[in-house]
């Protein structure tokens, strides 16, 4: 009884299942061989570079055991930097380095870290610890994103990242990811990170998800955590849009990060984008998706420049939210 | 939707044109129809015993005829439809005993045989005051009846009407059924109908029996039986044509004071272990074709290997439909097969002590930082020296039963440590413990399930099912909708 009534209510709001997803996006609108290229973030990265796609700086890969000695060259002349696993998964095994100290690095939660710590953590990731399956993997070594002061107040530790959902090219919902203590700085949700719908129109947060229950105040520093504008969110928006030309993944997760100076960057791709979404938006992707789909229907499958895409979905999935706030309120800072 | 049809079809095959047996318990009634023959053989004088005795394949599947005697030769002739053995001896002294035993049974039998009567004979030549009361008798019953079916009918009631005259001129005093029969067969030579005298036997729990005298006719497509008592029309279903013809059952030459007792008994035997029984008879019996015709080794494994794709089918219906996590598709259903081996309660047990003991080996591991072969290798090597360890413990303390460690649960073991501390790695520790536990929970149900003895039986006689059951995949790999569990994580969306 319960049953049935909740299925007929999120069939009405177009919620969509993971078997929904699974079988009529992922299969559908993603080739298996296209996979590698956003599984491997090397690749991912290279490909964005030759699409003139903003990413963040590589400073060097390392591929073997015996390459784990040109790290001091590859660092040398960088005070900070971030060391991650090519095809690592929901943000493990990468180690943020901030700052230098005598012959010591500082880690971003103010750890001591030797250097031959550091040489330990590679050759843990070569070996492929943190791989999908154990696979033999690279360490990237590479630049080392700084969060906007505006997201600072809203995140515990750990970088804030945007997650665009994608359709054959249209942006179809997004997310701000904020890191929490229980997440230990990672922008994953299932690690307890909270997710914030963004309104898609103008890059204003909404309400947010943690737990898969509905939340109004980061648990970490009660700041509100909606009415808030997502800076550059017109670039932000065509970033995500133009990924799709990039890898021919129909259905594809955008992870975009803000950096101080560079703006936003984009960061990794995921052909199996989560559903927390939906919770964070309060709007059911399926709906969303079939909009575009009727679209593309009427529009005979013909490709269109990214700002057309764009103009599209910002008309049809403006959220008539809460106003936009220009000055948070500085009371509740801790 | 093909497949499904196919299955099916098999199946359908199988239950009704084969007559597999559905469950293993089914039971078939099996009838033993003892016939004893005894006389005081006359001394010096060749003996000839001559005796009916049914046609196979009338309604009923012989399991097992068999003619017990002392220094007798015996023979079986068919003549007219009818079988007779013939019982011949030299000489012998004294009372005689000969035996014949019949086993029937209802199942995998053929229908009743259909072999063509004859459907006109001469009248036979009355005179004087019989023929006078024949035609008497004749005038109405040809006025109340429309064919021969009815003709015959209406002839039997008449002649039972005792205390008509005509009807006792006829019977001339005998009021016997056989007389009778004989008088309606009189009647019917009259009219042209031909008649045959049937001798039946009552498949019933009884001692002692005479046979039944019946009369039946052939109309051109199948043949129609009487009571000539009653006028009943069509054989009960528990009637076995023993013979036809007017002849008596027993024939003996050389021999005096013969006596013969006829009884029925009732027994019961599996189904399975008739269609067995029947096989070294008949090899046209479903056995062949089937796997019950491997060798006995291959038909155990077979009995494990086919219950596979019901556990994988289980498992799949857990995941896409409750939305269970288990490690992976076949992780439950390997977990679910080692438990075979040590049996589910220990399994369980077993399972989480190890997993437990080896996660938190694992975890000391990472302290040492080491590389991911070597960090596996030593676990394996950990859970070999638990298993040890407690079968060693079990033995001391005298429970050895459940502790039968073999090689297969280790390595599944082993490969469930790995997983579940992948899992705890890039997913934490709540995360892997609901998915270890999901596992467990779907092993246990894929076990029971894979061990239950009637759907064991029922796959492994109907392989179709296993088409059936890739025709539910297939379906199931086109559901698009919620899953159980999905319909609680997105209940936020819902309730406001």
């Amino acid at each position: 009884m319960f049953w049935s009534k909740t299925r007929k209510a999120l069939r009405a709001r177009g919620v969509m299942g993971i078997n929904q997803r699974n079988g009529d996006y992922i299969l559908r609108y993603n080739k298996r061989s296209l996979y590698p290229l956003v599984d491997d973030k090397l690749q991912t990265k290279q490909m964005a570079l030759d699409a003139g796609i903003r990413v963040p700086e590589l400073y060097g890969a390392i591929a073997t055991e015996q390459g784990i000695s040109t790290l001091h060259r590859v660092v040398e002349t960088h005070r900070d930097f971030v060391i991650k696993p090519a095809q690592g998964a929901g943000g493990d095994g990468i180690m943020v380095i901030a700052d230098r100290f005598e012959d010591y690095f500082r880690s971003a939660s103010g750890r001591i870290v030797t250097t031959e710590e550091l040489e330990h953590h590679i050759s843990g990731i070569i070996s492929g610890i943190y791989s999908l399956g154990g696979h033999r993997d690279q360490a990237l070594i590479e630049y080392r994103v700084r969060s906007t002061e505006l997201f600072n107040r809203i995140s515990f530790e750990g970088v804030p990242d945007i997650r665009i959902i994608v359709l054959q090219g249209y942006p179809v919902a997004a997310m701000l990811r904020l890191p929490t203590r229980q997440s230990q700085g990672k922008a994953n949700l299932h690690q307890g990170a909270i997710g914030v719908g963004l309104d898609l129109s103008s890059g204003v947060t909404l309400g947010g998800t943690w737990h898969n229950q509905r939340i109004e105040r980061h648990p970490d520093t009660a700041n509100a955590v909606a009415g808030l504008t997502v800076p550059d969110w017109e670039e932000c928006l065509e970033l995500a849009a133009r990924c799709y030309d990039l890898t021919g993944l129909g259905y594809l997760g955008v992870d975009l990060v803000m950096d101080r100076e560079f703006g936003p960057m984009m960061l990794e791709l995921n052909a199996r984008p989560g559903l927390n979404i939906q919770i964070a938006m309060d709007d059911g992707l399926l709906r969303r998706c079939s909009i575009i789909e009727d679209h593309l229907d009427s529009l005979g499958n013909t490709r269109r420049p990214v700002a057309e895409r764009i103009a599209f979905s910002k008309k049809h999935f403006a959220v008539a939210g809460p106003v936009p706030v220009s000055e948070p309120d500085p009371a509740v800072t801790p | 939707m093909f497949l499904l049809l196919l299955g099916g079809g098999s199946i359908a095959y199988q239950l009704l044109v084969q007559k597999v047996p559905l469950t293993q318990d089914e039971k078939d009634p099996v009838w033993v129809v003892d016939a004893q023959v005894s006389f005081t053989a006359r001394a010096n004088k060749p003996i000839k015993v001559r005796m009916f005795v049914p046609p196979q394949g009338a309604g009923y599947t012989t399991l097992n005829e068999s003619f017990i005697s002392n220094n007798y030769g015996v023979n079986v002739n068919v003549e007219k439809g009818n079988r007779q053995v013939t019982w011949s001896a030299r000489r012998a002294e004294g009372n005689q005993y000969l035996y014949y035993r019949l086993m029937l049974t209802p199942r995998f039998a053929e229908t009743r045989e259909n072999e063509p009567g004859p459907q006109f004979r001469p009248a036979p030549v009355l005179d004087g005051a019989e023929k006078l009361a024949a035609e008497a008798l004749l005038q109405p019953i040809r006025q109340h009846s429309a064919d021969v079916e009815t003709f015959i009918g209406e002839t039997i009631k008449r002649v039972n009407e005792l205390e008509n005259d005509n009807v006792q001129l006829l019977l001339g005093g005998d009021v016997s059924p056989e007389n009778r029969a004989q008088v309606v067969d009189l009647l019917l030579a009259m009219s042209h109908i031909p008649a045959q005298p049937v001798h039946t036997l009552r498949l019933v729990e009884s001692q002692e029996q005479q046979p039944e005298l019946w009369l039946r006719t052939y109309n051109g497509k199948r043949w129609l039986y009487f009571n000539p008592l009653d006028g009943q029309q069509g054989l009960p279903d528990d009637r076995l044509v023993w013979w036809s013809g007017s002849e008596s059952l027993l024939n003996i030459e050389g021999g005096r004071s013969a006596n013969m007792t006829l009884s029925v008994h009732r027994n019961e035997m599996s189904a399975l272990q008739l269609a067995r029984s029947l096989r070294l008879q008949d090899a046209s019996s479903f056995i062949d074709f089937s796997l019950y015709e491997l060798p006995l080794p291959s038909q155990q494994l077979f009995r494990i290997l086919m219950m596979i794709p019901v556990g994988v089918l289980l498992v799949l219906l857990i995941r896409s439909l409750v939305g269970m996590e288990t490690l992976g598709t076949f992780t439950p259903v390997l977990i679910a097969l080692a438990f075979r081996e040590t049996q589910v309660i220990w399994g369980v047990l077993l399972f989480t002590f190890i997993t437990a003991i080896g996660l938190s080996v694992r975890s000391y591991l990472e302290h040492l930082k080491l590389q991911l072969l070597a960090r596996l290798s030593i676990v394996l090597t950990f859970v070999v020296i638990l298993m040890a360890v407690i079968s060693l413990l079990g033995y001391k303390l005298g429970v050895s039963s459940g502790l039968s460690v073999a090689l297969f649960p280790m390595v599944i073991l082993t490969m469930v440590i790995e997983r579940v501390s992948i899992v705890w790695e890039e997913r934490g520790g709540t995360q892997s413990l609901k998915v270890a536990l999901g596992t467990l929970v779907a092993a246990v149900l894929c076990h029971l399930l894979m061990v239950w003895p009637p759907l064991v039986y029922f796959v492994f006689t109907f392989p179709g099912v296993l088409l059936c059951m890739s025709a539910v995949m297939v379906l199931m790999g086109h559901y698009r909708g919620y899953r159980l569990t999905e319909l609680l994580r997105f209940r936020a969306m819902v309730e406001r």
